[in-house]
């Protein structure tokens, strides 16, 4: 099941909100939530919830057997076992055909292709199982002795198949001890419209663009067509990702879970390594603490964990040569950062710093683009103005002029949207001492969310085919 | 001690003072909680109940079952079985219908299209507004006027006894006919890229085109090139590809991004067996480009345009022709075609067509087979349909296998193999051909090699769209070809020559004069 659809927010949801408020005790409320957890997963993967099930039942015993063997070797062995399977189903599911893929193209040999999908969000909560099982080994939360609990923790469906990465420990508490007031099931369900609207308002009608230009063979597309709808998928990514964020979050505050914010207006940023505490928060932070610290490259060799940890950000988001350049790309952006010194970065004049972290951002999300690694060339070409020799392409065409005229203010309003002025805004009336102005901004924004909620459910009455980006993850 | 005690001291003095400051920010504080908590409330209550109702109503309302925008069926509910739970299609099928069949759908729809009209600057969004279009608009004035009147008038005279049914020397009608507007060489001030369809006014309306994108047609011409070598010599294979309105209508400052239909068809042609004929209409197309010859709303071509294609066939095959104005024509108003649906443009919406068809004079009787050749029922060639399903009305659609019997006695019987372009066609063959044929490319079920021989056919015509031509459709003729090869076939239903010693069963031979047929006319108040 995915968020941005009617049969979500109109069938399930209404239905799992009132069991939820119908369910006194918190015992019951866990229950509700797993319940209903395992139906929105069994409804898009009947079959591979199984192996959801089989890695929270796995993993929630890795960490009872840490817990045993606390102190010995056989502790050791347990972390190695249990982060091995973890790794290793992913690489089955995820990677088995692209590692084929690629054995056979260099070696000549025609090993059958395996033909496995995706299960969805294997990505989020086995990297969640991996960082609950370290967790355990470093003592930072106690491990879970209620398989049931572990389970809500893993499946979860809020963040169970889009992120953000929730830790353990951010929610090790609630499970046990929460409250659910008003003012958070209000703002959590203002949070899930804003998200939602942010997917179905602004990203599907970013992507119909880059779909009317990247979705076929671009040689010969114009210098600026290239320049346009590489700017608009960027602000895609953003809006599609950060929206699924944003219900998440909603949606957890909902049923009374505080995560962690995933996105806080990356592109407002002045550098790459800023970009990157901006977005994605949950998936950085889980390298940083979890990879780049752990000395595997010994102790001078930060460089390359630099690299090995940007390696990993690549592969995780997809099984393509050019998500592992993309990851690469970033990691030299940040290493050049890094030998630069923040010193030197300070004194650069500012707009000088927006060019250039906006620059490397968009023309990072062309590589994130094509998996075609022949359009992907032929997107360097485009955008770097060669194709007006090599192919004699148009610096300008009259297609990108009347997708930019047809899609000014969308265009306007994500840009406007994805930078922080809204929150400004926001905080001028909720944060007003005047009751009035404050009174008025939270009714304000409660009309404006229903104005929202009621557009975008007339948009996915229109919405045929949804695409998701973070699906494949 | 004595400093603690001091400290103490004041500890417990100083906040005289300071108490009456809390205390105040206290009740401050305790009054926002208040309003917090009472505008929490108040918001919650708002959202409830706008989902409260929103979901009974998607639960309560009866279900749309058809879109009109989309011509199609609505999504079924699923039916369970272990099977298909497993193979998440039982679950995907549950959301697909509760998604699909919202009430109101295409209302919704709409509305949702007018919402995205905010999104940007689009040029002259209610239709009409021609004067702000390119040149030439006031001297096409009296154009515009004449492609909007169902019934054509100055251009049928052009072809006056042209046709007919004498025999006309191949493609001579169509050599005398001078060109008219030639739309390529105008630039369009009103162009516009819409869900990577181009918009263009022309004339105060507007018309969506898809922008062919070309290809070689290498699986079509292996295919074609195939099933000669696999009939008998006395059947004449011939290749029609129909242009699309991109063909036509595109203008100059858009004919770089729209593949040359015509030379794509001429390469084809090229590629063809020297025994197959080829016949290319583009440029017959562009001597009628002021008529109504290709939907502006609509993927297909307008009868008309079917008619000169059609028409150019007649004179290369070399058998009889009747020419349009002895056919009724009829129309129906306010049609809005497939390209609404494709483009989502609600000035599409605003600005409807009329669907102008003609009816033949020519007696004639059609029988319709299901897509295995198993014999169903006799009826007319137009159906009733509804104006949003106006194409439609050519033998309900591609699912049928279409036998026509015709008063023409010339020995030559045709097979066309087609898809949707093809269908308006085939009434305009009822004064050409004996017996007629008709399957479409990818709902006939029966090797076409066994149906040539079968049905004993001395022509068999290839007329699908440009798309078709170079797209997947194509690689259907070479299943056609080859699939369940040793099978016999039998046409259950006899008739014409084939069926000399079988009396025809059934026989309300069809006169299909236009007042006679109630089918055609329901949704036609003037006709």
């Amino acid at each position: 099941m995915v968020f941005a659809d009617l049969f979500f927010i109109y069938f399930f949801l209404p239905i799992c909100l009132l069991c939820y408020m119908l369910a006194k005790k918190l015992e019951t409320k866990n229950t509700v939530l797993i319940i209903f957890s395992l139906i929105f997963y069994a409804w898009g993967e009947p079959l591979w919830i199984l192996l959801l099930l089989f890695s929270s039942v796995f993993n929630w015993f890795i960490g009872l057997m840490i817990e045993k063997y606390r102190e010995t070797s056989s502790a050791k062995l347990a972390v190695a076992a249990g982060i091995s399977i973890d790794i290793l189903l992913l690489i089955i599911f995820k990677y088995s055909a692209f590692i084929v893929e690629n054995i056979n193209a260099v070696s000549g040999a025609s090993i059958p292709v395996p033909q496995i999908t995706l299960p969805i969000g294997i990505s989020f909560y086995t990297f969640q199982a991996i960082s609950y099982v370290l967790d355990c080994y470093w003592e930072t939360v106690k491990v879970q002795h209620q398989y049931k609990k572990f389970l809500l923790y893993l499946s979860l469906f809020p963040q169970l198949i889009a992120g953000p990465i929730v830790r353990y420990s951010v929610v090790e508490d609630e499970i046990d001890n929460r409250s659910i007031t008003m003012n958070d099931l209000c703002e959590g369900a203002l949070r899930v419209i804003v998200g939602l609207a942010k997917k179905v308002i602004v990203a599907n009608n970013l992507w119909v663009i880059v779909d009317a230009f990247f979705g076929k063979d671009i040689t010969g597309l114009s210098v600026l067509g290239t320049w346009y709808t590489v700017i608009a998928y960027s602000l895609y990514v953003y809006f599609d990702f950060s929206g699924y964020s944003d219900i998440a979050i909603g949606l957890g505050r909902m049923f009374g879970f505080h995560f962690d914010e995933n996105f806080t207006h990356p592109f407002a940023c002045k550098t790459i390594a800023e970009f990157w505490q901006r977005w994605h928060i949950s998936l950085g932070s889980f390298f940083r603490d979890y990879l780049l610290y752990v000395p595997i490259f010994g102790k001078n060799r930060k460089y390359l964990s630099l690299f090995l940890v940007w390696f990993c950000t690549g592969v995780w988001h997809g099984a393509a040569w050019n998500f592992i350049l993309w990851g690469l790309y970033f990691g030299f952006f940040i290493f050049f950062e890094q030998k630069l010194g923040k010193k030197r970065i300070k004194k650069w004049p500012i707009w000088w710093k927006h060019i250039y972290s906006k620059l490397v951002i968009i023309i990072g999300f062309g590589i994130f683009y094509f998996e075609d690694l022949s359009q992907l060339g032929q997107f360097f070409v485009n955008i770097s103005g060669i194709s007006m020799i090599a192919n004699g392409a148009p610096f300008t065409d009259p297609m990108t002029f009347s997708s930019f005229r047809n899609n000014l203010f969308l265009i306007a309003a994500a840009i406007i949207a994805s930078l922080p002025v809204l929150p400004k805004l926001k905080s001028y009336f909720l944060e007003s001492r005047n009751d009035a102005v404050y009174a008025v901004g939270r009714i304000g924004s409660v009309t404006i969310c229903i104005g929202l909620l009621i557009v975008l459910s007339i948009m996915l009455v229109d919405a045929t085919n949804n695409v998701f980006l973070y699906w494949r993850f | 001690m004595n400093s603690e005690s001091f400290y103490d001291d004041s500890l417990n003095e100083i906040p005289a003072n300071e108490k009456r400051a809390t205390s105040l920010r206290d009740r401050k504080a305790e009054k926002r909680s208040l309003l917090e908590t009472r505008l929490s409330m108040i918001s919650l209550t708002a959202m409830a109940l706008f989902l409260l109702l929103a979901a009974l109503f998607l639960l309560v309302f009866p279900r749309s079952e058809k879109s009109q925008i989309e011509k199609r069926e609505l999504a079924k509910f699923p039916s369970f079985s272990l099977e298909s739970y497993f193979s998440g299609a039982f679950t995907s099928g549950v959301t697909t219908f509760y998604d699909d069949t919202v009430p109101y759908r295409d209302n919704f729809k709409n509305l949702s299209n007018e919402i995205k009209n905010v999104f940007g600057m689009k040029l002259f969004s209610a239709s009409g507004s021609a004067n702000v279009s390119s040149k030439g608009d006031d001297e096409d004035a009296e154009n515009t006027e004449s492609s909007a009147t169902p019934v054509p008038t100055s251009t049928g005279n052009i072809l006056e006894g042209v046709a007919s049914r004498n025999m006309a020397l191949p493609a001579a009608s169509a050599a005398d006919e001078p060109y008219q507007r030639d739309y390529t060489a105008e630039e369009n001030g009103s162009l516009e890229w819409v869900n990577n369809l181009l918009m263009v006014n022309w004339d105060g309306h507007w018309r969506c085109m898809e922008p062919f994108g070309g290809g070689s047609g290498s699986d079509y011409v292996d295919a074609l090139n195939e099933l000669q070598s696999l009939v008998s010599q006395n059947v004449t294979i011939w290749s029609m590809p129909a242009p699309t309105s991109s063909a036509i209508y595109t203008p100059k400052n858009a004919i770089d991004y729209v593949a040359d239909q015509g030379k794509c068809f001429d390469e084809i042609a090229a590629k063809l067996n020297p025994g197959i004929r080829s016949v290319n209409v583009v440029d017959v197309m562009r001597k009628h480009t002021e008529e109504n010859i290709y939907c502006r709303t609509d993927h297909h071509w307008q009868p008309r345009g079917a008619y000169y294609a059609a028409r150019t066939f007649a004179e290369a095959a070399d058998v009889p022709f009747t020419d349009i104005s002895s056919y009724t024509s009829g129309y129906n108003e306010g049609f809005v075609g497939t390209m609404y649906g494709f483009s989502q443009d609600s000035r599409l919406l605003n600005d409807p067509e009329d669907f102008v068809y003609y009816v033949p004079s020519a007696k004639y009787q059609a029988y319709y087979y299901d897509s295995s050749f198993n014999y169903q029922f006799s009826d007319d060639l137009f159906a009733e349909v509804d104006v949003a399903n106006s194409y439609l009305m050519f033998m309900g659609g591609d699912s049928w296998v279409v036998k026509v019997d015709t008063e023409v006695k010339n020995g030559r019987k045709l097979l066309v193999v087609k898809d949707s372009f093809g269908n308006a066609e085939i009434p305009y063959y009822t004064s050409s051909f004996e017996q007629i044929y008709v399957v479409d490319v990818r709902e006939f079920h029966r090797n076409l090699v066994n149906f040539i021989g079968t049905t004993g056919v001395t022509d068999v015509l290839f007329t699908m769209s440009a798309y078709s031509v170079v797209g997947d459709n194509a690689s259907n003729i070479t299943n056609l070809i080859h699939q369940d090869a040793d099978s016999t076939i039998v046409d259950e239903h006899p008739t014409g020559n084939t069926a000399s010693s079988t009396p025809a069963p059934d026989n309300t031979t069809s006169d299909n004069s236009a007042s006679s047929d109630p089918d055609v006319h329901d949704d036609d108040p003037q006709a």
